[in-house]
């Protein structure tokens, strides 16, 4: 770990060194303004090959359609956008050379993120030194934010532990009669499934209702009868899972095996897979969890999206696509209000642009603190007759939320 | 805090749990026993039971069980087919440590071929009666757990049968004991042993089918496995079948009761401290089986 945190450390201070050069280098030179016919270039590194090549390519589909999407509309003012993409194999110290690369070497007018966390940060220092706008599609974790980037703005509804910032402002609104008391936690050790439902038991401890069971386990955990138990046991309220996928589902059978019965099930990831009720067929039924993006939501873009994208691909986008598809949509709206896209005084206005503003999307309007996070929170979905439906925040509702949730 | 009603609950869940582990050791103890070999592949074989039990399920829905009449011969076929082919090719000096190699390997090409062939996304089968349950003195006992143990029961006691009363479980067990002995008394210790081998992954037909009645499966799963079935093994006695069946329900309980006052994390943990505890203390194992003691 050590010797990892050094090497960064390394690159960064060899960045610097490179970006000092760079810059003595360009101040001699002019800052043209760039002719009208003149592309966009917006310059990014994609892991398309390594450990995350899957999402990598996810996210590389997702910004093709906005570039296709937004040259069909006669480009971002008046000028056509291009895609500079590097591979940068996934790897953290390749992708710090990349975008070294695209700002100092190729000259890319506006630079959007990578994919994972873990990339994010090295990118987005990068970024930093180079004074660029940095809007990234990954990396909610809360490490991101407390950096002190200027610069960086993650464009997604919410980080981890506001995804079920709706369903906490539910259940706290309650009458006092109807209000759950007790409510059980059981969440895998990740900082992401962990930090969801982390995020709402903060909030309803807050808010009074006390917390019976609060289990914590491996990600290889794949025996859920004794977690059930320990729940079934507490007679809890609520139950609220920080999951993924087969610990989601296997933890749901063994707590409807142990014939437990809560008013509210909530639990993170799994409940939205096209899997789940493959799994577990009519046993679904009340079931909630957050969503950060959904081809059903009402906002106009996204309706213009699935649709262009569907043609495009064949398929309709998935989570990744669409967050890489609200990146671009976010840095389009800056360009488009602030009236420039190129390196060098530009970045400024367009960083102070989207600080001050709200952008709509495809995930909802999206708005940022200081630090770059999302104000937002995730959509709530729950199974309602079969079908898995949007149920908060009210104004993009398919369905009204059913509380206490029927027996499963 | 902990209610007696939570504590008799966890004591069923710890005993059904026990049982599912027994079954799937079984086999694994059997390998070695019978020839030395430490089968890494034995779990890669569960998950494929698995899959082809969900499969048959999906494409022609049909109850898992059903698969049985399909997989158990198939298996022992395999195994035969793996004893025979690969395994007894191995020199006897280091086949202890190339057999480890070996079934390694096979591991991870059935664990690719999985992944080749139903994606690395994760499966479950889905039962009508995969959350029915029946009360026990206000215990939950699911249908599906107590099937696995059904299964587990009817395996192990068939095993044990085959081992103890017919002609071929006194030459398997001969050959277990003493090969060269065996080979004097006029036992084909070879094709005893082809047999014994398929007899194992006979059993990893069964266990992986009753796993796949209660969880959820990916090509990847073996790996998980394969770490707790051989500390069961090794704490039960290398070799030894009712000494793993023994270990299996002991780990199982205790690791369910462990759950109460820790977390999961600790209750996964006994494992690996009665393997640490059996190693320091009698590497023979701890219910029979006198095996190890030879090496």
């Amino acid at each position: 770990m050590s010797t990892r945190l050094t090497k960064k450390r390394w690159a960064t201070a060899l960045g610097a060194t490179v970006a000092t050069l760079a810059l003595a280098a360009c101040s001699g030179g002019e800052q043209g303004s760039a002719s009208t016919d003149d592309p966009i270039v917006v310059g990014i590194s994609l892991p398309l090959t390594g450990d995350f090549s899957e999402p990598g390519k996810g996210v590389q589909r997702g910004y093709q359609a906005w570039a296709k999407i937004v040259n069909e509309k006669g480009g971002l003012l008046g000028r056509p956008v291009e895609l500079k993409i590097l591979d940068d194999q996934s790897n953290a110290d390749r992708v710090v050379s990349d975008y070294e690369q695209l700002i100092g070497q190729d000259q890319v007018d506006v630079v959007v993120g990578p994919f994972s966390t873990r990339l994010v940060v090295p990118a987005a220092r990068v970024a930093e030194e180079y004074g660029m706008l940095f809007v990234e599609p990954a990396g909610a974790a809360k490490e991101v934010f407390e950096q002190g980037f200027k610069n960086l703005f993650y464009a997604a509804p919410a980080v981890a532990n506001d995804h079920y910032n709706h369903l906490a402002e539910y259940i706290l609104g309650l009458p006092a009669g109807q209000r759950p008391t007790t409510a059980a936690y059981a969440a895998m050790d990740d900082p992401f499934a962990q930090g969801t439902a982390y995020g709402l038991k903060e909030k309803l401890e807050a808010g009074g209702i006390r917390t019976v069971v609060d289990e914590v386990y491996p990600p290889n955990t794949t025996e859920f009868s004794g977690i059930a138990a320990k729940i079934a046991s507490s007679k809890a309220d609520i139950v609220v899972g920080g999951s993924q996928y087969q610990d989601g589902v296997n933890l749901i059978v063994a707590l409807q095996q142990l014939a437990y019965q809560p008013k509210l099930a909530a639990f993170s990831t799994a409940p939205t897979s096209p899997e789940f009720a493959a799994a577990i067929g009519n046993k679904t039924e009340g079931i909630l969890a957050p969503t950060g993006y959904t081809q059903q939501a009402p906002y106009p873009s996204n309706v213009e999206f699935v649709e262009k994208y569907t043609t495009q691909f064949g398929t309709p986008p998935e989570e990744d696509e669409a967050n890489a598809y609200t990146t671009g949509q976010v840095v389009a709206a800056a360009i488009t209000a602030v009236g420039c896209a190129e390196q060098g005084d530009c970045q400024r206005k367009l960083i102070e642009w989207v600080r001050g503003n709200t952008v709509e999307t495809v995930v909802g309007p999206l708005s940022w603190d200081a630090t770059g996070k999302p104000k937002g929170a995730h959509m709530i979905q729950q199974w309602v007759g079969g079908e898995i439906q949007i149920v908060l925040p009210g104004d993009a509702k398919e369905a009204d939320i059913v509380y206490p949730k029927p027996a499963w | 805090m902990t209610s007696g009603a939570l504590i008799f609950q966890s004591v069923v869940l710890g005993l059904l749990l026990g049982g599912l582990y027994a079954l799937l050791a079984s086999g694994l103890t059997l390998y070695f026993g019978i020839m030395r070999v430490v089968m890494i592949a034995h779990s890669a074989f569960l998950i494929l039971a698995a899959y082809l039990a969900w499969w048959s399920h999906t494409r022609f829905g049909v109850d898992p069980l059903l698969s049985l009449v399909v997989t158990v011969p198939l298996f022992f076929a395999a195994g035969v087919l793996l004893q025979r082919g690969l395994l007894s090719r191995l020199r006897p000096a280091t086949l202890t440590m190339m057999s480890v190699l070996l079934t390694f390997a096979i591991a991870v090409i059935i664990e690719g071929l999985l992944g080749y062939a139903f994606t690395g996304t994760q499966r479950r089968i889905q039962l009508g009666y995969g959350t029915a349950n029946l009360e026990l003195f206000g215990a939950r006992i699911a249908v599906v757990k107590l099937i696995a143990f059904g299964l587990a029961a009817a395996a192990l006691l068939t095993l044990y049968l085959l081992l103890k009363r017919t002609t071929f479980g006194w030459a398997l067990r001969a050959t277990i004991q003493h090969p060269d002995a065996a080979r004097l008394v006029g036992i084909d210790t070879n094709r005893v042993a082809g047999h014994g081998f398929g007899i194992g992954l006979a059993t990893a037909a069964v266990g992986g089918t009753a796993l796949a009645l209660d969880t959820t499966i990916y090509p990847s799963l073996h790996w998980h496995w394969i770490g707790p079935l051989m500390a069961i093994i090794v704490v039960g006695g290398l070799g030894s079948v009712p000494g793993a069946a023994a270990a299996a329900m002991v780990l199982g309980l205790t690791q369910s009761l462990l759950q109460i006052p820790l977390n999961t994390t600790w209750a996964q943990t006994v494992f690996y401290l009665a393997l640490l505890a059996t190693l320091a203390f009698r590497p023979q194992g701890f219910f029979g089986g006198r095996l190890a003691q030879r090496f």
